[in-house]
């Protein structure tokens, strides 16, 4: 409909519209709303316009763009924080010291926290893959850096449509999975490695939902004084606003929008201009100067511009510290002439920062920022009555009332719990013989999401700063296995560690929202009690479908549910979070893709145990129940068999366990350590021997037997049954750690030794596997470069 | 003079960003290491106390990074802001005897600022030297074997025996060191020198000492697996891989398979080498 009757330019030194909203139908109202692009419902339309009808006036563009901003999925979580609140938001620890800001900051040590935060930058990188991951680096780095703390660690999971995807069953408007692949980890290469913060740990998982909507998810982990600890929010009246670093463009301008609705085929065209460019050398020099100032105390408040750009952060800031603020918008300095003043106010460019300093302080941080060349500039001041309000050349063109403006709405929708079936067919296909059971490992260990994936963290620098003490290979130098977790030092003065890890099998949660949660939350757990460190938190990325579809906000709504008995159940708070919604395209939804980033503590990283084999004739051990739950299974899927009947946890064991293997750990009393997760123990035991570069001979006839009826010898090699480790003991050491593990009440079976050039497994009958080390380890090293090649 | 005397001057400029572990490895050691900016040598923008001179530093560091992005060629602007305002001091440190590094993105700007491999020269007008992308076209961050060449004749690894093996990383994209080919023969002949000269200080290996070794033991594709040289003096010195990321063993990549010996890593002797004959010297 034609509605360009309601706008009107204004007689102003800024081309500024007023838009006349106050008498418009309800039909008009969405029309402004589409026009402008902003996203905004005939309910929050309304909302808007009831409150500028008490303001007695019509709004400019400028303010309604702002609000669409802030009342973005994205910016305010209004469809997600319903349900988050009620399953795990509430859940404390005494040591948690900041949550709800820009990331969450939690207690290291006694003078000492660590600081951590996990993002979504899914539609930027489905559309520019290399710029989309790279921002994506780059804002979470500054969300941990504006809480005060140095970045020391960046851990990025990642998911893509399967890499030999046929040209013809990607649709149009998306780009194939290789070449989004190949994308998004340049651009985290290029950007992690140019700033000098190492890559340390994530995962890459392909499933064929994905083939529409990638997921690039990054996280990272700070460190620092607890007395430098600063809050997103001003310190006082009367204070400066100072923003600092990149210029603003029109890049990302609706980016947040953009988040919050789902991908259709001309995406690619319509929404280019959402997706931000990074630039590593304007952000390296900008956190020096950053944390060189916060070290010096001349800082109020300090918060990075993300989504939303400069209009979020001043009212954000403003109002999280009891005031308001004024803004003096022609000030900006611009990477190109031209920009309307809405388009300044909402753009999402990159590497900016703004510091609130009172006015003392101004000229010495001005000095730093210079020092590093780092450009910045005075744009406003903080003031009484919340209220924000900006100006160009001193006419004001935007006058917000900021508990309105900053408070977006909150649904609770309509959503709808699916049923699920665990029941299990006994005999779902033929037993393998010999040669199956070979055929079957093999295949596993080259497939996408099991295989090594060197060929990608190769490319990362993952020991720059020179404290990461486990990276992501471990073993033989050359020949190595994969680690479970990455631990760094992040102390000179202390051999404290933290553990980092990140894990979510999307596999599980299709079948099983509510299990896939929990089996994400108990292999992350898994991860870090395998190398010895005590899980401390979590932090999640939220990647679910559109909202406003009742069985996709079912299946979050299950998440959160897992989340929290998870976090109530082990005392282990969320203490930084992301939702990321909307991820659907022409092809379909995502799988439900709780993203669980899991932080442990280690007393000494001196302590650090590794998955590599270590020494012939140390003794092999099983620890956990192994099940008949095969749903989404590795091996299953390979067999292409259906099963919805997924892995279950059971919180209680998983806890003795994680005690035991704790406890065993810290006697040193376990040469090496390693969770069973996909592909079960046959995986897990070929890793651990391509890793030490050294065999196995196992005996899985007792595995199971405890558990009813007899299973099948493929169930017992490659179910994926949670709360499972293997360990390698010494020999003199084997009666000791039996006994141990009896009195923590922990299952479990002497499965076999270390020691020859095989790795072979038999059922006390009858050898069902014999293969040399090269063979698993060539197989599995090269799975992924195999499935590169073949897709060029 | 007293190991605390020495003074290092760890310069940086915006993207170098392996300062703070260089720094931590000289510190460690009871030497005094200083953050400089480029501008605090150049005196630009500096307020009073701000400015520094290179004469009163006896070891210069140029630390491991992407100096302004490695946009052009790596270590290529830094070097070029080097050349324009600093030049003559550096010539003049060198011609003092006093000590010059550079890991991974530092080799990279010594190389293009002239001051390695520095035939006939203390400062080449003109590169003589590249360290070319690497043969897979990749970035390659992997452990690295190096056997030490030199007999001495290097001050930062005179604590090393030849033929010594070391466990040092690289990270880098750019790191295939080669020398000019006008013509065969010519070519040759720089090779000859380099290693007549002994200025071939360490070269990749395989875990049994083997330097013909090739990929991912050599990770870059550098003609004769050359890792690191020195100048005429043996004072100046470059390498590709990151002796600091390996002061300690529990960054070795695989320290935890034998969990006891010494806690000093393998990168630690490069930095005791230094501070050695510089404590003796001056």
């Amino acid at each position: 409909m034609d509605i360009s009757n309601l706008f009107k330019d204004l007689d102003l030194s800024a081309p500024v519209r007023q838009i006349k909203i106050l008498n418009a139908s309800d039909e008009e109202l969405m029309a402004v709303s589409d026009q402008l692009a902003i996203g905004l419902s005939i309910e929050e339309m309304v909302r808007v316009r009831d409150y500028f009808e008490s303001e007695k006036r019509e709004p400019n563009d400028i303010e309604l763009e702002a609000l669409g901003q802030a009342w973005s999925e994205h910016c305010c979580y209004k469809s997600s924080k319903y349900f988050m609140k009620k399953a795990f938001l509430g859940i404390d620890t005494d040591y948690i010291m900041i949550k709800n800001e820009d990331a969450g900051v939690v207690e290291f040590d006694e003078d000492h926290a660590y600081v951590v935060g996990l993002e979504s930058h899914n539609h930027p990188s489905a559309i520019g893959p290399y710029g989309g991951s790279a921002t994506g680096v780059g804002g979470i780095i500054r969300d941990v850096l504006c809480m005060g703390a140095q970045p020391i660690a960046v851990i990025d999971p990642l998911f893509f449509g399967p890499l030999d995807t046929p040209i013809n069953a990607v649709p149009d408007g998306i780009n194939h999975p290789k070449f989004i692949f190949d994308g998004v980890i340049a651009g985290i290469r290029d950007y992690g490695n140019r700033i000098g913060i190492p890559t340390v740990a994530g995962m890459v998982n392909f499933h064929p939902g994905y083939t529409g909507n990638p997921l690039v998810n990054v996280g990272c982990v700070g460190i620092g004084k607890k007395e430098d600890m600063i809050h997103s929010r001003v310190g006082g009246k009367g204070e400066i606003y100072i923003l600092a670093g990149g210029r603003t463009g029109r890049d990302g301008i609706h980016g947040v929008t953009f988040a919050s609705a789902d991908l259709s085929a001309d995406s690619e065209e319509k929404d280019r201009g959402s997706v931000q460019l990074g630039d590593p050398i304007t952000k390296e020099p900008l956190i020096h100067s950053c944390l060189e100032m916060n070290q010096k105390k001349l800082l109020g408040g300090m918060k990075d511009l993300g989504g939303g750009g400069l209009s979020c952060v001043s009212g954000e800031m403003a109002l999280d510290g009891g005031f308001g603020a004024i803004i003096d918008l022609e000030k900006l300095p611009l990477k190109e002439e031209g920009l309307a003043p809405w388009e300044i106010w909402v753009s999402e460019s990159q590497e900016r920062m703004m510091v609130s300093v009172k006015p003392e302080n101004v000229k010495d941080v001005l000095h730093i920022f210079n020092k590093w060349d780092v450009e910045a500039i005075v744009v406003g001041r903080v003031v009484d009555g919340k209220r924000v309000t900006v100006n160009w050349n001193g006419e004001m063109i935007l006058d917000l009332d900021l508990d309105f403006f900053t408070a977006g709405p909150e649904y609770c929708r309509i959503y709808e719990s699916r049923k699920i079936n665990r029941e299990i067919e006994e005999e779902p296909f033929p037993k393998p013989d010999r040669s199956g059971f070979e055929s079957s490992l093999l295949r596993l260990l080259a497939s996408p999401n099991i295989c090594s994936k060197e060929h990608v963290f190769r490319m990362y620098d993952h020991e720059v700063r020179a404290r990461t003490i486990i990276k992501p290979a471990v073993g033989q130098p050359f020949t190595p296995g994969p680690s479970d977790a990455a631990v760094i030092k992040p102390l000179e003065h202390s051999n404290k560690g933290v553990a980092i890890t990140a894990d979510v099998n999307p596999y599980f949660c299709e079948l099983d929202p509510f299990r896939g949660a929990l089996s994400a939350l108990e292999e992350s757990l898994r991860n870090l009690v395998a190398t010895g460190a005590k899980p401390h938190s979590i932090t999640d990325c939220l990647n679910f479908g559109n909202p406003e579809k009742p069985d996709r906000l079912g299946d979050f709504e299950q998440a959160c549910e897992a989340i929290g008995e998870f976090a109530r159940s082990f005392q282990v708070p969320v203490v930084s979070g992301n939702v990321s919604l909307y991820n659907e395209s022409d092809v379909g939804k995502v799988p439900p893709t709780p993203t669980i980033m899991m932080v442990g503590l280690i007393d000494d990283v001196n302590d650090a145990t590794t998955s590599d084999l270590k020494k012939e004739g140390n003794m092999i051990y099983m620890l956990g129940k192994t099940f008949n739950e095969m749903g989404g299974t590795a091996y299953y899927r390979e067999a292409g068999t259906e099963c919805s009947c997924v892995p279950d946890v059971d919180l209680k064991i998983s806890s003795k366990t994680m005690d035991a293997v704790l406890d065993l750990n810290k006697q040193q009393l376990l040469r090496s350590v390693h969770d069973l997760s996909e592909g079960g123990l046959g995986v897990a035991l070929s890793e651990m021997c391509i890793g030490g570069h050294i065999g196995a001979e196992v005996n899985i006839n007792e595995i199971g037997m405890d558990a009813g009826s007899a299973l099948r010898d493929d169930i017992k090699l490659f179910s994926e049954s949670n709360s499972r480790y293997i360990i390698e003991v010494q020999l003199q050491d084997a009666l000791k750690v039996e006994d141990e593990l009896s009195r923590f009440g922990v299952p479990y079976y002497k499965i076999g030794t270390v020691g020859g050039g095989n790795f072979k497994v038999t059922n006390g009958e009858n050898i069902l596997l014999d293969i040399p080390i090269d063979i698993l380890d060539h197989t599995w090293r090269n799975g992924l470069g195999d499935l590169m090649e073949g897709s060029e | 003079m007293n190991i605390d005397e020495v003074k290092v001057c760890i310069l940086r400029m915006e993207g170098t960003n392996c300062e703070q572990e260089t720094f931590d490895a000289f510190s460690r050691l009871g030497a005094s290491p200083e953050f400089v900016h480029l501008k605090q040598l150049e005196g630009r923008d500096t307020i009073v106390g701000e400015k520094r001179n290179l004469e009163d530093y006896q070891i210069l560091m140029f630390p491991g990074g992407f100096s302004a992005g490695d946009y052009i060629r790596a270590g290529a602007i830094f070097a070029a802001r080097l050349k324009s305002s600093i030049k003559d001091d550096i010539i003049k440190f060198i011609e003092d005897g006093k000590a010059i590094g550079g890991f991974c993105n530092g080799f990279q700007i010594m190389v293009e600022l002239g001051i390695l491999p520095a035939f006939d020269c203390t400062l080449s007008e003109h590169p003589q030297a590249v360290l070319h992308a690497n043969d897979s076209g990749k970035f390659e961050c992997r452990p690295t074997v190096l056997r030490h060449e030199s007999s001495g004749k290097c001050i930062w690894t005179s604590q090393l025996e030849k033929g010594d093996l070391r466990y040092i990383p690289s990270a880098h994209a750019e790191g295939k060191f080669m020398l000019p080919h006008e013509s065969q023969e010519k070519e040759d002949e720089l090779y000859h020198r380099l290693f007549d000269e002994g200025r071939i200080v360490f070269r990749y290996s395989d875990p049994n000492g083997d330097v013909d070794a090739s990929y991912p033991y050599n990770p870059n594709g550098s003609r004769f697996n050359i890792a690191g040289i020195t100048n005429e003096m043996g004072t100046v010195f470059g390498m590709m891989p990151h002796p600091e990321r390996v002061f300690f063993r529990n960054t070795q990549p695989d320290w935890y398979r034998r969990k006891i010996g010494p806690e000093e890593g393998d990168g630690r002797i490069v930095f005791r080498s230094v501070l050695d004959h510089i404590t003796k010297k001056f």
